[in-house]
């Protein structure tokens, strides 16, 4: 163990009393990303990490990230360093500019070392879509199950302990999904808490900035960071960043918790359903209220579909741009548009291209009225639904997934049932509504992990992961990592 | 609403500037028919008509506008240095026919 | 048989802001490529667009100038296709809610009638790439992506190219003044596009529409429209149906010529833009856009008339803003407006055109002409205030004070005692002069008249010497 196997909070202490450098950290860090099997990376940034780390020499007793080495999903824009979405399309394409979270991180001195995989263009859940082939889970040395995605990479560093925190992107449930088959906490805030900036877009209105970190403490501690209004994200938040970390120890006294009847009842996995029944029940003892709540069902059957329409439709636009003429494989051709059209048939993989036409056939004039439009209907009123739940509950917890790591090759599940469209797609209400979400570790199943997910009211970052850090006592799973093992409470 | 036939798909594909091989179009077929079931989940709810489209998860209006100031603009061999074909400070392309 | 002309009028608007719609680069219109992009404007991925406040108070002046409902919410809408000018592969536009609509503008028709052309929607948007073909590539420069648009759709109200030129020459006139655009049609800052069909009188059904594109001058719009209301009547009385088209104008036939069919209307697939809060626009914004915009073209004209200005001198000095600037800085402290307008239209004007240069770049400074033109006012001749114009202008620096001493001007004798002293005297030197005059040769008038000039070396006002020598001749 290393004191990379640490939290954020326990390795900062180790850097002021100088037990530890830098550029250490860093040399570890990239040591074991350079060592790791689950094809987790497009590109280790060795030289510039080191470059960095070796400038930071007088540790900033009050910022929490100095010296801290992370990842970031290779769809943040990051200068100098190729950038390609996991995507055939972008291969060489070397931004001129940096996202604003990769910017304000490398203000606060933390030491992005390497940037990782992802479905491509994050159009995808399983984290086998991207051009680099199979993102595997950590928790299986024999490379049989997933990871889960689109922010597969970036799951895989935090779990493997190779970092103690990484950046990713949530647009359905892009981080909280595989944090719940990584044992990680997987934390999206409100929509347009973070700068979306220099994020390639997926889906502008349901996209957010999220991130990986192993415990609830060092979850508040990298938002703060993050956290703010940039200019150059037009639709990020004016609020004033409050102290994330303040209501950290808080009891679970008083706290009204919503549990979706409905999520649950899709659910067949026994022995996931008993050890969140058990967790329901701590909570109660400890104070809080937790209440099993009704969500019509054929409002929760209609999120998958909601979410691919708006989600694929917003694709097919944001992705216009790839065309190898500015950026990109140029791969010529007679004509302007043969040109364009040779570069997107070659760079694009199958599973974007169907995407994409679903993208476009939703918007077309024919159908727009009836596929796009009522989709957007069909938002409103689920987050209508969602919001008057939270009236009356500080948070809606669920299950974050219906089964542990799926395996790979295996046939999907029935993409009717109640419980590939509820309990494995619910999550998306997270993003319709802008609302603050996170998965955190429940128990582990037949050696593997599986998670939870709290999402509560808008802004409300600072009650939710008050909430968390008090369940994180309830599973005894802080911190985990496959170097980091415990035993699950529940 | 547009009747969901291969051809329709492969045309579909064409206007976003790429091509689906047959077999790539038979997967969308097939997806398209679970895709449309799952998009009758959406038909199924009722009530829909009284609720305005949504765009933003929440109402997000600002009454903010950037100042009319220039920033630095990019230098022009940055500007260009992504891209594959280019002559005299510009992109090259086959020529366009208007 | 005589056809209704339905004409429409689509005005696109480079707005010539200090940085573009969506982003913040430079838009100072640079002929140098590709040196003033940003990141969003060659659609890097991750890029964002923000609204350019400057933009939308340009777009407020015109909306209302052309007394349109503003909509005080801003969205906007995403326009999606592929081209070789369009980055993104969608334009940022505004398609739902036009930041103006319901508006009119009175023009005056082929008769001289005042008539209301009615105003769909001004919305902002933004501009594509340049770009430039050679025989077998085109090359594209992203200066121009980017640039604010604003976008003016006419109801098909218009019924003449007569019409047609008098609405774009107002519109021109609104975005010139109120310092949105520069407004020049040949440069391609303001471009018009036509849309035209015939109907015979009565019918209230439509015809097929043509498109007529790229009219780069105001002229060029009412003989494009012109020669297209002959064509296509011609056509329908032949029998030849009318196609859905696009066309150009050939300055050179005075033709218009085909430049494509229309295939299928292209689907844009319009949706929100999610990538920009809305804005509210609260009532002050809107006011205060409004109450400190530039004063327009009709509101200056009506001072100068109201200041003695004919209705064609106005025009002259108001077809160029700079102009108009200049005069109005040359009227300060004038003791006669008509004057320095005069000054202005024929002498500086003159110096213009023969050196070929904008007003911009004239040496003499505005409070220059005002003395000169005061002199005007104070006794000396035209001709002696011409001189000093001109001395200034070949001795650049020299104020006309200054130039006036160099020129040994002084104000001409006009006292009737004075010049009657001079008309004696030479009256007196020439009694055949005299006889001639009484045999009925008035030329012997001129050549006594001349005859005071040269005996007074100029100084006294030919004027006052003829009235003189004209009471004079016949005392004798």
């Amino acid at each position: 163990m290393s004191y990379l196997d640490l939290t954020i909070a326990e390795i900062h202490r180790a850097l002021l009393e100088k037990k530890v450098t830098p550029l250490e950290l860093t040399k570890e860090a990239l040591e074991r990303a350079k060592a790791n099997k689950e094809n987790a990376f497009e590109t280790i940034c060795e030289k510039e990490a080191l470059e960095f780390a070796a400038t930071l020499t007088e540790p900033e007793e009050d910022n929490l990230l100095w010296g801290i080495p992370y990842v970031a999903k290779d769809n943040f824009s990051t200068k100098g360093i190729e950038t390609t979405a996991s995507s055939n399309i972008l291969n060489g394409y070397v931004p001129l500019f940096d996202a604003t979270v990769i910017k304000k991180l490398r203000e606060k001195k933390a030491i992005l070392i390497a940037k990782t995989t992802l479905d491509e263009l994050a159009m995808g859940g399983s984290g086998t879509t991207g051009h680099k082939g199979i993102t595997y889970n950590p928790y299986d040395p024999e490379h049989k199950h997933q990871i889960g995605g689109s922010s597969c990479g970036s799951a895989v560093c935090v779990a493997a302990g190779i970092v103690p925190f990484a950046l990713g992107s949530d647009t359905g449930d892009s981080v909280r999904k595989p944090a719940s088959y990584g044992g990680l906490v997987g934390m999206k805030p409100t929509w347009g808490r973070i700068s979306r900036y220099g994020l390639f877009p997926f889906a502008p209105s349901l996209d957010h900035v999220a991130y990986f970190t192993r415990s609830a403490e060092d979850s508040a501690i990298v938002l703060q960071a993050l956290a703010g209004r940039d200019e150059y994200d037009s639709t990020s938040s004016f609020k004033p960043v409050e102290d994330y970390s303040s209501k950290l120890g808080e009891s679970l006294k008083g706290k009204r918790i919503a549990v979706i009847q409905e999520i649950l009842d899709s659910i067949s996995n026994k022995e996931l359903l008993d050890a969140f029944r058990k967790s329901v029940e701590a909570m109660k003892a400890a104070g809080a209220c937790v209440d099993y709540v009704h969500f019509p069902l054929d409002l929760l059957k209609s999120i998958y579909a909601t979410y691919i329409v708006i989600s694929s439709a917003e694709a097919t636009s944001n992705n216009a741009n790839l065309d190898g003429i500015k950026f990109g494989p140029f791969r010529g051709g007679k004509t302007y548009q043969e040109v364009m059209f040779n570069a997107r048939t070659q760079g694009f993989s199958e599973l974007i291209k169907r995407r994409f036409v679903i993208g476009s056939f939703a918007l077309m004039s024919e159908n727009q009225q009836e596929l796009f439009i009522r989709a957007q209907r069909n938002r409103a009123k689920i987050v209508e639904a969602t919001n008057n739940i939270l009236k009356e509950y500080d948070a809606i917890l669920a299950p974050a997934s219906p089964k542990t790591a799926p395996v790979l090759g295996s046939s999907s599940s029935d993409k009717l049932s109640n419980e590939y469209l509820i309990a494995d797609n619910f999550m998306a209400i997270g993003n319709f509504a802008g609302l603050p979400s996170v998965t955190v570790p429940l128990t582990f199943i037949d050696g593997l992990p599986i998670g939870v997910n709290f999402t509560s009211k808008a802004f409300d970052e600072a009650g939710l992961f008050s909430i968390i850090q008090a369940y994180e006592d309830i599973t005894g799973l802080k911190g985990i990592s496959t170097n980091v093992r415990k035993e699950a409470k529940l | 609403m547009k009747q969901i036939t291969k051809e329709v798909l492969h045309d579909a594909a064409n206007r976003l500037l790429f091509d689906m091989s047959d077999e790539e179009l038979d997967t969308l077929m097939e997806e398209f028919k679970i895709l449309t079931q799952q998009m009758e989940t959406i038909g199924h709810i009722e009530g829909l008509e009284s609720y305005a489209p949504m765009t933003f998860p929440f109402d997000c209006m600002v009454d903010y506008l950037r100042e009319d100031v220039a920033e630095e603009p990019l230098p022009r061999e940055e500007a260009l240095k992504n891209a594959g074909s280019k002559m005299d400070n510009q992109i090259k392309l086959p020529k366009v026919v208007i | 048989m005589n056809f209704e002309a339905i004409i429409g009028l689509e005005i696109h608007v480079e707005m010539k802001t200090k940085s573009k719609m969506f982003s913040a680069s430079p838009n100072s219109f640079s002929r140098d490529p590709n040196t003033e992009v940003t990141v969003l404007d060659m659609a890097y991925p991750g890029a964002m667009p923000r609204p350019n406040k400057q933009a939308v108070i340009n777009a407020i002046r015109v909306a209302n100038a052309l007394h349109m409902t503003i909509d005080q919410d801003v969205y906007f809408d995403r326009k999606n296709y592929f081209y070789a000018d369009l980055p993104k592969g969608f334009q940022i536009t505004q398609q739902f809610r036009p930041i103006g609509s319901h508006g009119y503008l009175d023009v005056l028709d082929k008769e001289g009638n005042t008539k209301r052309i009615k105003i769909e929607r001004i919305h902002m948007e933004e501009d594509t790439c340049k770009q430039l073909h050679f025989a077998d590539y085109s090359l594209l420069d992203y200066n121009r992506a980017g640039v604010p648009l604003i976008e003016i759709v006419s109801e098909p109200d218009i019924r003449s190219g007569t019409e047609a030129m008098h609405y774009v020459e107002a519109i021109r006139n609104i975005v010139v003044y109120s310092q949105t655009s520069d407004g020049k049609m040949e440069e391609g800052s303001l471009r018009c596009d036509v849309n035209i069909s015939l109907r015979p009188y009565g019918s209230n059904k439509f015809g097929t529409k043509v498109e007529i594109k790229n009219i780069n001058s105001l002229k060029n719009i009412e003989q494009a429209l012109d020669y297209e209301i002959q064509r296509q009547s011609a056509c329908i009385l032949s029998g030849i149906p009318i196609q859905q088209e696009t066309r150009r104008f050939d300055e050179a036939s005075g033709k218009t010529v085909l430049m494509r069919v229309k295939t299928d209307a292209v689907d844009y697939k319009y949706f929100c833009e999610p990538n920009i809060a809305p804005i509210h626009l609260s009532d002050e914004f809107v006011k205060n856009a409004i109450d400190t915009c530039p004063e327009l073209y009709d509101a200056k004209k009506e001072r100068y008339l109201k200041a003695g200005l004919s209705d064609k001198d106005a025009e002259i000095i108001l077809s160029n803003i700079d102009m108009a600037a200049y005069f109005e800085k040359a009227i300060e402290g004038a003791k006669s407006v008509k004057t320095v307008a005069n000054f202005l239209i024929v002498e500086v004007n003159g110096y213009l055109n023969k050196q070929g240069c904008p007003i911009t770049e004239f040496p003499l400074q505005a409070k220059d002409l005002t003395e000169i033109s005061n002199m005007q006012e104070d006794g000396f001749t035209h001709k002696q205030c011409a001189d000093i114009f001109n001395y200034c202008l070949e001795n650049e620096g020299t104020s006309p004070a200054d130039a006036k001493a160099a020129l040994k001007i002084e104000k001409q004798i006009s006292d009737d005692g004075a010049v009657l002293e001079f008309v004696t005297a030479v009256l007196d030197a020439n009694p055949q002069s005299i006889e001639d005059f009484k045999a009925g040769k008035d030329r012997a008038i001129g050549f006594l008249i001349g005859q005071v000039m040269k005996m007074a070396k100029g100084k006294v006002n030919p004027a006052a010497v003829a009235k003189v020598m004209n009471i004079e001749i016949r005392k004798r």
